[in-house]
């Protein structure tokens, strides 16, 4: 398959399903999907790539969210303006983060980001003046918008897929430019041995800055596509350790530094868990844990990074 | 009689200082647990608040469906945390454990997660509290309130880690779990059983976790995903003891209770527990050889 083919096919799968079905639960679902499709995506950079394991990109997630959910409460501004600039403040944020953090290796900057995302969780439950504090903020209506001459619906699910369809789609594209780039290999080297990568001239420490900053960039349009679509955010919801978990386990069970990990990942986990949840309400991330354990120790490159193996020693 | 005196300064730093102690007892033993295993197997247990978090339910059913008070049922509970951990080490553990440090960290990630909503799901998402008779009027020695239950849970957590404490100074395996935690290589020249220690130990730290869930279940609220602060604040005291140091878990644990209970009363109960986030970075930034004791490579 050429890759004009293999991109032809990919808009196809993207555009069409909205075609085939209006069915709220499943626009829904694929729009989930695509959300953590992104998400896992944007971690995928920093982790999949660099190694560099973080439970903290819910940070990104919830900076993004409030960004754009304060911006057009307080400040009258377009959500689709706002999401972007959410990923831009996102990118702010992480750069002392990552100047801190990268300060330290392996599991010791895994749990600093653990302790600076508690930090910001808190920070935002408590600074009622900027983020409304634990009550959180609710959008009531969106503003009108006209696209072709037609007036977009947003009762209607099907704007919201083209949009977290474009943003996945852009990250994917992201982790596939960096995987053929320069900078790419200096990550890979980083992962491989850090030390190493340091004695060849390799600036580590701008490499690990540059792509979280890239990572926070995708993880904060997330979190702002998160607050226009469910035109609700709080704390709890968008500050959690688990959202920044449920990341990392869908890059890691997906197959780490692939560009069709993450979907994978993402189908597969979100999938089930959604079912779950449909049906049972809690405990949805039973599955996320099981699967993890299961691939970590079976399947080490993640489904995709197995299947990729396994056929390439097809007889 | 005159009404009750507002209290002064005095009263009010003993005060805090008094439930920072005994919060801090209970941290302790929850950091001891996570820093055994870490000095000899090199594990983050990132579902070690999860261990704690079935403890604390083990004390809530042992009281809801047998009238069990919590500070009995321990006896039972600890026992069945200690098989189950050291069952957790050989059958899912042990097999992760040469794929590296990131594997083992994901994998008790995905531990964590299965454990806190398997929970979730048999017991769902309510909170929960233990209501002991004894309970309601705290003891008032020299005019400061001390509730029943942290005081006995306190006494017990003395207990236990002084008994701890003992079994790695004195005993044979003990000591085999120090010499595992100081050279691994060495101490299996030397004849140690680095397997069977390590399971023995992954089974001590469970039943630490275990224990200090039972005896903090009478004075904090119960649900599933407790564990996720609890982990939390427990790599905050084993980074400020250092990794893997028992001394330095203890002085740590003590220490994290101590600044919050009188950051909530000199800085701001809403940002009692950033405080010490912001010392674990701190330390972790400035003082890799951490705060107490010596630090190890």
């Amino acid at each position: 398959m050429t890759r004009g083919a293999a991109g032809a096919a990919v808009l196809v799968l993207v555009l069409v399903p909205p075609l085939l079905t209006s069915n709220p639960f499943l626009l829904h679902l694929a729009i989930t999907v695509l959300l953590w499709t992104l998400l896992g995506a944007a971690w995928n950079l920093l982790g999949g790539f660099a190694g560099q394991v973080s439970f903290g990109h819910s940070t990104f997630f919830g900076v993004g969210a409030y960004t754009t959910m304060i911006l057009y409460l307080k400040g009258g501004l377009a959500p689709w303006y706002g999401m972007a600039l959410g990923g831009i403040v996102a990118v702010l944020v992480s750069l002392p983060i990552g100047l801190i953090c990268f300060r330290l290796r392996g599991p010791y900057f895994s749990l600093s980001t653990l302790a600076v995302a508690e930090i910001v969780r808190l920070v935002a439950l408590n600074w009622e003046g900027l983020t409304n504090g634990p009550v959180g903020l609710l959008i009531t209506t969106l503003p009108r918008v006209a696209w072709g001459g037609r007036i977009l619906d947003w009762e209607s699910k099907v704007p919201f897929y083209y949009m977290i369809a474009t943003f996945a789609l852009a990250s994917m594209l992201a982790t596939y430019r960096l995987s053929r780039a320069r900078l790419g290999a200096y990550l890979l080297a980083i992962r491989e041995d850090e030390d190493a990568a340091e004695s060849v001239g390799i600036d580590t420490v701008r490499a690990k800055v540059l792509t979280l900053a890239l990572s926070a960039f995708f993880t904060g349009l997330g979190g702002g596509f998160y607050g226009l679509y469910f035109r609700y955010v709080d704390p709890d919801a968008v500050f959690p350790i688990a959202l920044s978990v449920e990341m990392v386990f869908i890059a890691v069970v997906g197959g780490l530094a692939t560009v069709i990990g993450p979907v994978i990942g993402a189908v597969f986990l979100t999938t089930i868990g959604e079912m779950f949840r449909e049906r049972f309400l809690v405990g949805h991330l039973i599955f996320y844990g099981l699967f993890m354990m299961l691939v970590i120790r079976y399947l080490p490159e993640g489904i995709w990074g197995g299947a990729r193996r396994a056929w390439a020693k097809r007889p | 009689m005159a009404l009750r005196a507002q209290p002064g300064p005095v009263e009010t730093f003993v005060q805090s200082v008094v439930s920072g102690v005994l919060t801090g007892s209970l941290y302790a033993m929850i950091g001891v647990g996570l820093t055994v295993v870490f000095g000899v197997m090199r594990i983050i247990n990132l579902a070690h608040g999860e261990l704690v978090m079935l403890g604390m339910y083990g004390a809530f059913w042992a009281h809801a469906l047998w009238k069990l008070d919590p500070f009995l049922s321990i006896a039972l509970w600890v026992p069945l945390m200690f098989l189950g951990g050291m069952f957790v080490y050989r059958f899912l553990l042990r097999p992760i454990i040469p794929g590296g440090e990131l594997n083992t960290l994901l994998y008790t990630a995905g531990l964590s997660l299965l454990i806190a909503n398997l929970a979730l799901f048999a017991w769902t998402g309510d909170y929960r509290t233990i209501k002991l008779p004894y309970a309601i009027t705290p003891l008032r020695p020299f005019g400061i309130a001390v509730p029943i239950p942290l005081a006995i849970a306190f006494a017990l957590a003395i207990v236990i880690t002084a008994a701890l404490y003992l079994f790695l100074s004195r005993t044979d395996p003990g000591r085999a779990i120090r010499a595992t935690s100081q050279n691994p290589e060495a101490a299996a020249l030397m004849g140690i059983d680095v397997e069977r220690i390590s399971m023995l130990t992954f089974g001590l730290g469970s039943a630490l976790a275990g224990a200090a869930g039972v005896l903090l279940a009478p004075s904090l609220y119960l649900y599933p995903t407790v564990g996720e602060i609890l982990i939390a604040k427990c790599f905050v005291i084993v980074v400020l003891g250092g990794l893997g140091s028992v001394s330095g878990a203890i002085a740590g644990g003590v220490l994290l209770g101590l600044v919050e209970s009188l950051g909530a009363v000199y800085v701001s109960v809403a940002y009692k527990d950033t405080i010490g986030f912001i010392m674990f970075l701190l330390v972790l930034l400035f003082r890799p050889s951490r705060l107490f004791g010596v630090g190890k490579s």
